[in-house]
């Protein structure tokens, strides 16, 4: 069974944010939400490096660890979702996130949020495949149609590559041999540990 | 005299479009509400069951595997 995985090659991330600004516009996500964001560290320093980051679909997801109302759920392809009728939005999962990955609308003036909203890996969620319905609460379902998260088939570096985790990371392991160095798939140690038992 | 009666009813006047835009404006984003990400009328929700919100769908169509290829280039 294909496990699916995220993996951002810094070395070819050039911050165009084309990736925030493709699953924004896919998934019509609302104001003051990004389900996906390009981290840049030693910007303008030598060193430089951009990671676009969103939620990693974690094997053992702490995010669903300490939901209080168990709105979290992991598909057969490891993705990991969540139901927003159940979901209160108390923000225990932003805390326990190591990416920073939930996200809340502001639905008032004093700072009160609303149900939580992530990356679903473009997969939907648990409403029935591409019905309106699941497009509004969770956007758009392209698993399901038989493709992928658009962020990384917008990519033009390449550089943000998702699928299955085996070939995505072949991929980038051919990519390492042939220049010779690389700096790792950022995040995986953490998302993907494969000690971890479940 | 007159001038004054003018610039009262033209302060009223534009009290008034005020008041209506707001009123305007509060429906405007009622019915933005709707359409907001976590609102669906319970008559259109149509749940899967536990089987099929768990169900892989993941498939390596001849769309996943050219991503798959064009990733392979080396430039």
């Amino acid at each position: 069974m294909a496990r699916m995985k995220f993996l951002c090659d810094s070395d070819r991330c050039i911050e165009c944010n084309a990736c925030v600004t493709a699953c924004k516009n896919e998934h019509e996500v609302p104001w003051g939400i990004n389900r996906r964001r390009v981290v840049t560290i030693n910007d303008g320093r030598p060193g430089e490096r951009s990671i676009s980051m969103a939620c990693m679909h974690c094997t053992d997801a702490p995010c669903a660890a300490v939901c209080p109302v168990s709105c979290f759920y992991t598909t057969a392809d490891a993705i990991v979702l969540h139901d927003k009728d159940l979901c209160i939005g108390c923000g225990y999962c932003f805390y326990a996130c190591p990416f920073g990955a939930p996200q809340y609308p502001r639905v008032g003036n004093f700072g009160s949020r609303g149900k939580m909203d992530k990356c679903t890996f473009c997969a939907g969620g648990p409403q029935q495949d591409n019905t309106r319905a699941e497009y509004i609460q969770y956007g758009s379902n392209r698993i399901a149609e038989g493709k992928l998260p658009l962020c990384a088939e917008m990519c033009s570096t390449k550089a943000l590559l998702a699928g299955d985790g085996e070939i995505i990371a072949t991929i980038y392991r051919e990519r390492v041999q042939r220049r010779g160095y690389g700096s790792g798939a950022w995040g995986w140690r953490t998302a993907y540990r494969e000690t971890v038992s479940i | 005299m007159s001038g004054r009666t003018d610039g009262t009813a033209e302060r009223r006047g534009f009290l008034r479009a005020l008041g209506l835009a707001a009123a305007g404006a509060t429906a405007a984003g009622a019915a933005a509400a709707q359409t907001r990400a976590d609102s669906v009328p319970a008559g259109q929700a149509r749940k899967e069951n536990e089987q099929q919100r768990v169900a892989a769908r993941y498939r390596e169509t001849d769309h996943v595997k050219a991503y798959y290829r064009t990733n392979r280039y080396e430039h």
